[in-house]
Protein backbone atom coordinates (compact mmCIF):
# COMPACT_ATOMS: atom_id res chain seq x y z
CA UNK A 1 0.00 0.00 0.00
CA UNK A 2 1.90 3.30 -1.06
CA UNK A 3 1.36 5.73 1.38
CA UNK A 4 -0.39 9.97 0.59
CA UNK A 5 0.26 13.03 2.23
CA UNK A 6 -2.55 13.31 4.60
CA UNK A 7 -3.73 16.34 6.81
CA UNK A 8 -4.40 15.87 10.64
CA UNK A 9 -3.48 12.14 10.42
CA UNK A 10 -4.43 11.68 14.11
CA UNK A 11 -7.92 13.33 14.30
CA UNK A 12 -9.52 14.47 10.99
CA UNK A 13 -7.47 12.24 8.00
CA UNK A 14 -7.90 13.88 5.03
CA UNK A 15 -6.15 12.43 1.91
CA UNK A 16 -4.41 15.65 0.35
CA UNK A 17 -3.69 13.90 -3.03
CA UNK A 18 -7.48 12.86 -3.63
CA UNK A 19 -8.57 15.98 -2.54
CA UNK A 20 -6.33 17.70 -5.11
CA UNK A 21 -7.20 15.11 -7.36
CA UNK A 22 -10.85 16.26 -7.31
CA UNK A 23 -10.17 19.34 -8.45
CA UNK A 24 -7.84 18.46 -11.27
CA UNK A 25 -10.33 16.38 -12.36
CA UNK A 26 -12.81 19.12 -12.49
CA UNK A 27 -10.44 21.38 -14.02
CA UNK A 28 -9.85 19.34 -16.81
CA UNK A 29 -13.50 19.22 -17.45
CA UNK A 30 -13.95 22.44 -17.54
CA UNK A 31 -11.10 23.11 -19.42
CA UNK A 32 -12.33 20.60 -22.22
CA UNK A 33 -16.45 22.07 -21.42
CA UNK A 34 -14.58 25.22 -22.04
CA UNK A 35 -12.77 24.78 -25.16
CA UNK A 36 -15.55 22.86 -26.78
CA UNK A 37 -18.39 25.03 -25.56
CA UNK A 38 -15.51 28.15 -27.00
CA UNK A 39 -17.55 28.81 -30.55
CA UNK A 40 -21.20 28.18 -29.57
CA UNK A 41 -23.07 27.35 -32.58
CA UNK A 42 -26.71 26.49 -32.49
CA UNK A 43 -26.94 25.95 -36.47
CA UNK A 44 -23.94 23.86 -37.24
CA UNK A 45 -21.97 22.42 -34.47
CA UNK A 46 -18.42 21.36 -34.73
CA UNK A 47 -15.80 18.77 -33.46
CA UNK A 48 -16.31 19.10 -29.33
CA UNK A 49 -19.18 20.43 -29.46
CA UNK A 50 -20.72 17.70 -31.18
CA UNK A 51 -19.40 15.50 -28.55
CA UNK A 52 -20.14 17.24 -25.79
CA UNK A 53 -23.67 17.76 -27.15
CA UNK A 54 -23.88 13.65 -27.82
CA UNK A 55 -22.59 13.41 -24.05
CA UNK A 56 -25.34 15.46 -22.42
CA UNK A 57 -27.97 13.85 -24.93
CA UNK A 58 -26.24 10.42 -24.00
CA UNK A 59 -26.84 11.62 -20.14
CA UNK A 60 -31.02 12.96 -20.95
CA UNK A 61 -31.87 9.65 -22.29
CA UNK A 62 -29.75 7.82 -19.43
CA UNK A 63 -31.96 10.02 -17.07
CA UNK A 64 -35.27 9.77 -18.75
CA UNK A 65 -34.93 5.94 -18.57
CA UNK A 66 -34.96 5.94 -14.74
CA UNK A 67 -36.75 9.13 -13.87
CA UNK A 68 -40.61 9.23 -13.87
CA UNK A 69 -41.17 12.66 -14.76
CA UNK A 70 -39.69 14.96 -16.75
CA UNK A 71 -39.13 17.68 -14.15
CA UNK A 72 -37.25 14.94 -12.49
CA UNK A 73 -35.32 14.78 -15.24
CA UNK A 74 -34.24 18.07 -15.67
CA UNK A 75 -33.62 18.27 -11.49
CA UNK A 76 -31.36 15.15 -11.99
CA UNK A 77 -29.58 16.28 -15.63
CA UNK A 78 -26.75 18.79 -14.74
CA UNK A 79 -25.64 16.43 -12.21
CA UNK A 80 -25.84 13.35 -14.32
CA UNK A 81 -24.20 14.55 -16.97
CA UNK A 82 -20.89 16.13 -14.41
CA UNK A 83 -20.76 12.73 -13.03
CA UNK A 84 -20.40 10.74 -16.20
CA UNK A 85 -18.32 13.39 -17.30
CA UNK A 86 -16.30 13.74 -14.69
CA UNK A 87 -15.90 10.07 -13.37
CA UNK A 88 -14.88 9.04 -16.72
CA UNK A 89 -11.88 11.78 -16.57
CA UNK A 90 -11.59 10.18 -12.88
CA UNK A 91 -11.08 7.17 -13.53
CA UNK A 92 -9.14 7.43 -16.92
CA UNK A 93 -6.18 9.89 -14.64
CA UNK A 94 -4.66 6.99 -12.78
CA UNK A 95 -4.70 4.69 -15.62
CA UNK A 96 -2.52 7.53 -17.93
CA UNK A 97 -0.58 8.12 -15.22
CA UNK A 98 0.47 7.17 -11.72
CA UNK A 99 3.24 9.59 -10.26
CA UNK A 100 4.94 8.25 -6.68
CA UNK A 101 7.72 9.62 -5.24
CA UNK A 102 9.64 7.46 -3.15
CA UNK A 103 11.15 9.41 0.47
CA UNK A 104 13.75 7.32 2.52
CA UNK A 105 12.69 8.96 5.93
CA UNK A 106 9.18 9.48 7.56
CA UNK A 107 7.60 13.47 7.18
CA UNK A 108 5.47 14.28 9.50
CA UNK A 109 4.21 17.31 7.63
CA UNK A 110 2.81 14.93 5.19
CA UNK A 111 1.22 13.28 7.91
CA UNK A 112 3.35 9.97 6.46
CA UNK A 113 3.91 8.38 10.11
CA UNK A 114 7.29 5.50 10.43
CA UNK A 115 3.77 2.74 10.33
CA UNK A 116 3.34 4.13 7.19
CA UNK A 117 6.65 4.45 6.10
CA UNK A 118 7.16 1.07 6.69
CA UNK A 119 4.32 -0.32 4.97
CA UNK A 120 4.36 1.67 2.08
CA UNK A 121 8.70 1.23 1.72
CA UNK A 122 8.90 5.03 1.23
CA UNK A 123 6.58 5.37 -1.69
CA UNK A 124 4.17 8.08 -1.70
CA UNK A 125 1.34 8.80 -4.39
CA UNK A 126 0.63 12.19 -6.14
CA UNK A 127 -1.16 11.53 -8.67
CA UNK A 128 -3.80 9.14 -9.04
CA UNK A 129 -7.60 8.44 -9.91
CA UNK A 130 -9.47 9.99 -7.38
CA UNK A 131 -12.37 7.06 -7.62
CA UNK A 132 -9.19 4.93 -6.17
CA UNK A 133 -10.24 5.92 -2.85
CA UNK A 134 -12.47 4.39 -0.69
CA UNK A 135 -13.65 7.37 1.45
CA UNK A 136 -14.10 9.37 -1.72
CA UNK A 137 -16.50 6.91 -3.54
CA UNK A 138 -18.70 6.39 -0.77
CA UNK A 139 -18.16 10.12 0.00
CA UNK A 140 -20.14 9.95 -3.43
CA UNK A 141 -22.31 7.45 -3.17
CA UNK A 142 -23.53 8.97 0.02
CA UNK A 143 -23.89 12.52 -1.55
CA UNK A 144 -26.51 10.48 -3.70
CA UNK A 145 -27.99 8.91 -0.77
CA UNK A 146 -29.12 12.07 0.98
CA UNK A 147 -29.83 13.70 -2.68
CA UNK A 148 -32.24 10.66 -2.88
CA UNK A 149 -34.07 10.91 0.67
CA UNK A 150 -34.19 14.96 0.25
CA UNK A 151 -36.38 14.04 -2.98
CA UNK A 152 -38.10 11.42 -1.26
CA UNK A 153 -38.93 13.98 1.57
CA UNK A 154 -40.50 16.24 -0.67
CA UNK A 155 -43.43 13.79 -0.50
CA UNK A 156 -42.90 12.60 3.21
CA UNK A 157 -46.19 9.89 3.35
CA UNK A 158 -44.74 8.43 0.66
CA UNK A 159 -41.31 8.56 1.50
CA UNK A 160 -42.59 6.64 4.81
CA UNK A 161 -44.31 4.32 2.97
CA UNK A 162 -41.69 3.72 0.79
CA UNK A 163 -39.74 1.93 3.54
CA UNK A 164 -42.04 -0.90 4.73
CA UNK A 165 -44.83 -0.85 1.60
CA UNK A 166 -43.08 -3.46 -0.87
CA UNK A 167 -41.29 -5.70 2.80
CA UNK A 168 -39.61 -4.00 5.69
CA UNK A 169 -36.42 -5.36 4.34
CA UNK A 170 -36.41 -2.49 2.35
CA UNK A 171 -34.68 -0.63 4.62
CA UNK A 172 -31.70 -2.92 4.32
CA UNK A 173 -31.12 -1.47 0.87
CA UNK A 174 -31.13 2.07 2.36
CA UNK A 175 -27.70 0.68 3.90
CA UNK A 176 -26.35 -1.61 0.85
CA UNK A 177 -27.06 0.61 -1.60
CA UNK A 178 -25.08 3.39 -1.22
CA UNK A 179 -21.97 0.66 0.12
CA UNK A 180 -22.31 -1.48 -3.06
CA UNK A 181 -22.90 2.01 -5.00
CA UNK A 182 -19.30 3.49 -3.91
CA UNK A 183 -17.61 -0.20 -3.26
CA UNK A 184 -18.19 -0.85 -6.75
CA UNK A 185 -16.52 1.86 -8.33
CA UNK A 186 -13.75 2.12 -5.65
CA UNK A 187 -12.97 -1.74 -6.23
CA UNK A 188 -13.09 -1.46 -10.01
CA UNK A 189 -10.22 1.45 -10.28
CA UNK A 190 -8.32 0.49 -7.35
CA UNK A 191 -7.84 -3.21 -8.50
CA UNK A 192 -7.44 -2.11 -12.36
CA UNK A 193 -4.71 0.43 -11.01
CA UNK A 194 -3.25 -1.93 -8.36
CA UNK A 195 -2.74 -4.70 -10.63
CA UNK A 196 -1.12 -2.22 -13.61
CA UNK A 197 1.25 -1.19 -10.79
CA UNK A 198 2.50 -4.60 -9.69
CA UNK A 199 2.83 -5.53 -13.84
CA UNK A 200 4.67 -2.14 -14.71
CA UNK A 201 7.39 -2.42 -11.41
CA UNK A 202 8.01 -6.36 -12.92
CA UNK A 203 11.46 -6.91 -13.72
CA UNK A 204 12.94 -4.60 -16.82
CA UNK A 205 14.69 -6.21 -20.12
CA UNK A 206 17.13 -3.43 -20.92
CA UNK A 207 16.11 -1.50 -17.87
CA UNK A 208 13.38 0.13 -18.80
CA UNK A 209 10.86 -2.10 -21.32
CA UNK A 210 8.75 -4.37 -18.18
CA UNK A 211 8.86 -8.17 -19.33
CA UNK A 212 5.34 -8.39 -18.46
CA UNK A 213 4.68 -5.88 -21.59
CA UNK A 214 2.06 -7.46 -23.24
CA UNK A 215 -0.10 -8.61 -20.05
CA UNK A 216 0.12 -5.04 -19.18
CA UNK A 217 -1.38 -4.07 -22.67
CA UNK A 218 -3.88 -5.97 -21.93
CA UNK A 219 -4.63 -5.17 -18.41
CA UNK A 220 -4.49 -1.20 -19.53
CA UNK A 221 -6.95 -2.08 -22.49
CA UNK A 222 -9.34 -4.01 -19.85
CA UNK A 223 -8.97 -1.00 -17.58
CA UNK A 224 -9.65 1.35 -19.67
CA UNK A 225 -12.86 -0.16 -20.39
CA UNK A 226 -13.87 -1.02 -16.89
CA UNK A 227 -13.30 2.86 -16.28
CA UNK A 228 -15.44 3.89 -18.93
CA UNK A 229 -18.14 1.18 -17.92
CA UNK A 230 -18.03 1.69 -14.03
CA UNK A 231 -18.52 5.66 -15.17
CA UNK A 232 -21.61 4.48 -16.74
CA UNK A 233 -22.98 2.02 -14.07
CA UNK A 234 -22.33 4.68 -11.77
CA UNK A 235 -23.95 7.83 -13.12
CA UNK A 236 -27.16 5.72 -13.98
CA UNK A 237 -27.61 3.87 -10.48
CA UNK A 238 -27.40 7.45 -9.44
CA UNK A 239 -30.42 8.59 -11.55
CA UNK A 240 -31.83 4.62 -10.49
CA UNK A 241 -31.62 5.35 -6.86
CA UNK A 242 -32.92 9.26 -7.09
CA UNK A 243 -35.64 8.44 -9.62
CA UNK A 244 -36.56 5.88 -7.07
CA UNK A 245 -37.65 8.11 -4.62
CA UNK A 246 -38.25 10.66 -7.00
CA UNK A 247 -42.54 10.12 -5.59
CA UNK A 248 -44.35 13.02 -7.68
CA UNK A 249 -44.64 10.25 -10.67
CA UNK A 250 -45.51 7.09 -8.58
CA UNK A 251 -49.06 9.03 -7.08
CA UNK A 252 -50.81 8.43 -10.22
CA UNK A 253 -50.19 4.22 -9.59
CA UNK B 1 -8.81 2.26 4.39
CA UNK B 2 -11.45 4.30 5.21
CA UNK B 3 -10.68 8.33 6.52
CA UNK B 4 -13.45 10.37 7.59
CA UNK B 5 -11.84 13.37 6.49
CA UNK B 6 -11.05 12.51 2.96
CA UNK B 7 -14.62 11.10 2.93
CA UNK B 8 -16.44 14.57 4.24
CA UNK B 9 -14.11 16.83 2.38
CA UNK B 10 -14.19 14.87 -1.02
CA UNK B 11 -18.20 15.33 -1.07
CA UNK B 12 -17.40 19.42 -0.22
CA UNK B 13 -15.08 19.34 -2.89
CA UNK B 14 -16.98 17.11 -5.57
CA UNK B 15 -20.03 19.72 -4.67
CA UNK B 16 -17.82 22.81 -5.59
CA UNK B 17 -16.47 21.40 -8.69
CA UNK B 18 -19.77 20.16 -9.71
CA UNK B 19 -21.41 23.90 -8.85
CA UNK B 20 -18.41 25.26 -11.23
CA UNK B 21 -19.29 22.64 -13.79
CA UNK B 22 -22.52 22.80 -14.10
CA UNK B 23 -22.56 27.07 -14.34
CA UNK B 24 -19.70 27.42 -16.38
CA UNK B 25 -20.21 24.06 -18.28
CA UNK B 26 -23.24 22.57 -18.41
CA UNK B 27 -25.34 25.43 -18.37
CA UNK B 28 -24.39 27.18 -21.88
CA UNK B 29 -24.49 23.53 -23.44
CA UNK B 30 -27.96 22.72 -22.19
CA UNK B 31 -29.01 26.80 -23.36
CA UNK B 32 -27.79 25.91 -26.71
CA UNK B 33 -29.24 22.45 -26.96
CA UNK B 34 -33.02 23.66 -25.84
CA UNK B 35 -32.25 27.18 -27.86
CA UNK B 36 -31.97 24.49 -30.58
CA UNK B 37 -34.77 22.23 -30.12
CA UNK B 38 -37.17 24.63 -29.46
CA UNK B 39 -35.59 26.60 -33.47
CA UNK B 40 -36.13 23.21 -34.47
CA UNK B 41 -39.40 23.13 -33.53
CA UNK B 42 -40.24 26.35 -34.48
CA UNK B 43 -39.31 26.10 -38.19
CA UNK B 44 -41.39 22.71 -38.43
CA UNK B 45 -44.18 24.18 -37.01
CA UNK B 46 -43.25 27.06 -39.61
CA UNK B 47 -42.97 24.72 -42.54
CA UNK B 48 -46.65 23.00 -41.57
CA UNK B 49 -48.21 26.43 -41.57
CA UNK B 50 -46.22 27.32 -44.90
CA UNK B 51 -47.47 24.35 -46.22
CA UNK B 52 -50.98 24.25 -45.45
CA UNK B 53 -50.75 28.21 -46.69
CA UNK B 54 -49.66 27.19 -49.50
CA UNK B 55 -52.33 24.03 -50.25
CA UNK B 56 -55.04 26.88 -49.67
CA UNK B 57 -53.63 28.93 -52.04
CA UNK B 58 -53.11 26.66 -54.80
CA UNK B 59 -57.18 25.04 -54.08
CA UNK B 60 -58.06 29.09 -54.07
CA UNK B 61 -56.02 29.41 -57.65
CA UNK B 62 -57.29 25.98 -59.00
CA UNK B 63 -60.66 27.32 -58.09
CA UNK B 64 -60.01 30.53 -59.73
CA UNK B 65 -58.64 28.91 -62.82
CA UNK B 66 -61.84 26.88 -63.30
CA UNK B 67 -64.03 29.74 -62.71
CA UNK B 68 -62.68 31.64 -65.68
CA UNK B 69 -62.46 28.99 -67.80
CA UNK B 70 -66.05 28.76 -66.87
CA UNK B 71 -67.05 32.05 -67.81
CA UNK B 72 -64.65 32.03 -70.99
CA UNK B 73 -66.62 29.18 -72.03
CA UNK B 74 -69.75 30.66 -71.06
CA UNK B 75 -68.98 34.16 -73.51
CA UNK B 76 -68.15 32.29 -76.34
CA UNK B 77 -71.18 30.08 -76.29
CA UNK B 78 -72.84 33.24 -75.85
CA UNK B 79 -71.06 34.83 -78.78
CA UNK B 80 -71.16 31.55 -81.11
CA UNK B 81 -75.26 31.83 -80.41
CA UNK B 82 -75.57 35.19 -81.17
CA UNK B 83 -73.30 34.86 -84.67
CA UNK B 84 -75.41 31.99 -85.30
CA UNK B 85 -78.58 34.11 -84.28
CA UNK B 86 -77.22 36.85 -87.07
CA UNK B 87 -76.47 34.88 -89.71
CA UNK B 88 -79.79 33.14 -89.80
CA UNK B 89 -81.01 36.19 -89.72
CA UNK B 90 -79.31 37.56 -92.40
CA UNK B 91 -79.65 34.22 -94.54
CA UNK B 92 -83.69 34.90 -94.01
CA UNK B 93 -83.43 38.45 -95.03
CA UNK B 94 -81.88 37.61 -97.91
CA UNK B 95 -84.30 35.06 -98.74
CA UNK B 96 -86.92 37.42 -98.73
CA UNK B 97 -85.17 40.38 -100.33
CA UNK B 98 -84.60 37.67 -103.35
CA UNK B 99 -88.37 36.44 -103.16
CA UNK B 100 -89.37 40.05 -102.79
CA UNK B 101 -87.34 41.12 -106.00
CA UNK B 102 -88.30 37.63 -108.38
CA UNK B 103 -91.89 38.32 -107.05
CA UNK B 104 -91.33 42.29 -108.75
CA UNK B 105 -89.70 40.96 -111.89
CA UNK B 106 -93.10 38.44 -111.90
CA UNK B 107 -95.23 40.98 -111.60
CA UNK B 108 -93.15 43.70 -114.02
CA UNK B 109 -93.36 40.90 -117.06
CA UNK B 110 -96.89 40.36 -115.75
CA UNK B 111 -97.84 43.42 -116.53
CA UNK B 112 -96.12 44.08 -119.77
CA UNK B 113 -97.56 41.07 -121.30
CA UNK B 114 -101.27 42.65 -120.27
CA UNK B 115 -99.72 45.63 -121.61
CA UNK B 116 -98.63 44.11 -124.98
CA UNK B 117 -101.77 41.80 -125.04
CA UNK B 118 -103.90 45.01 -124.66
CA UNK B 119 -102.03 46.97 -127.23
CA UNK B 120 -102.01 44.18 -129.78
CA UNK B 121 -105.87 43.37 -128.91
CA UNK B 122 -106.18 47.12 -129.62
CA UNK B 123 -104.40 47.18 -132.79
CA UNK B 124 -106.32 43.91 -134.01
CA UNK B 125 -109.58 45.95 -133.28
CA UNK B 126 -108.34 49.04 -134.92
CA UNK B 127 -107.52 46.50 -137.91
CA UNK B 128 -111.13 44.98 -138.04
CA UNK B 129 -112.28 48.20 -137.98
CA UNK B 130 -110.75 49.18 -140.80
CA UNK B 131 -111.31 46.48 -142.56
CA UNK B 132 -114.97 46.10 -142.11
CA UNK B 133 -115.23 49.54 -142.74
CA UNK B 134 -113.04 48.83 -146.10
CA UNK B 135 -115.21 45.92 -146.58
CA UNK B 136 -118.36 48.15 -146.06
CA UNK B 137 -117.21 50.88 -147.97
CA UNK B 138 -116.23 49.52 -151.21
CA UNK B 139 -118.59 46.69 -151.12
CA UNK B 140 -119.81 46.23 -154.94
CA UNK B 141 -119.44 44.61 -158.34
CA UNK B 142 -116.90 42.82 -160.39
CA UNK B 143 -115.08 45.64 -161.22
CA UNK B 144 -114.42 46.77 -158.42
CA UNK B 145 -113.84 43.40 -157.27
CA UNK B 146 -111.08 42.95 -159.78
CA UNK B 147 -109.83 46.53 -159.05
CA UNK B 148 -109.12 45.57 -155.26
CA UNK B 149 -107.37 42.40 -155.98
CA UNK B 150 -105.18 44.21 -158.28
CA UNK B 151 -104.60 46.57 -155.78
CA UNK B 152 -104.32 43.57 -153.30
CA UNK B 153 -101.69 42.02 -155.81
CA UNK B 154 -99.92 44.97 -156.09
CA UNK B 155 -99.70 45.28 -152.48
CA UNK B 156 -98.70 42.01 -151.91
CA UNK B 157 -96.07 42.64 -154.44
CA UNK B 158 -94.87 45.63 -152.72
CA UNK B 159 -94.46 43.86 -149.80
CA UNK B 160 -92.81 40.76 -151.57
CA UNK B 161 -90.28 43.14 -153.26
Amino acid sequence: MPAFPTLFRHTFPINLTTIAMIFLTGLIVIIVMRVGLRRLDMRNPRGLQNMLEWAAEFAANMARDTMPTEQAVRFILPLAFTMLFFLFVANWLGLIAIVAVHIHHPIQHWGITPQDFAQSKGIVELFDSPTANMSMTLGLAVMVWLLAHARGLRHPKQWLIHFYKPSPLAIIEEITNPLTHGMRLYGNIFAGEALLNVLVSAPRLFGWVPLTLPLTIVWLLYSAFVSTIQAYVFSILMCLYVGNKSFEGHQHH
Amino acid sequence: MFELGTFIVSIISFLIVFWIISKVGFKPLANVMEQRRVYVTSQLEDAEKNRHEAERLLEEQRKLLEQTRQEAKNILDAARQRADEQARQMLKEAQEEAARILAEGRELIERERAEAMNQAMQRMTELSVQLTSKLLHSYANEQVHAEMIKEAEQKLGELVC
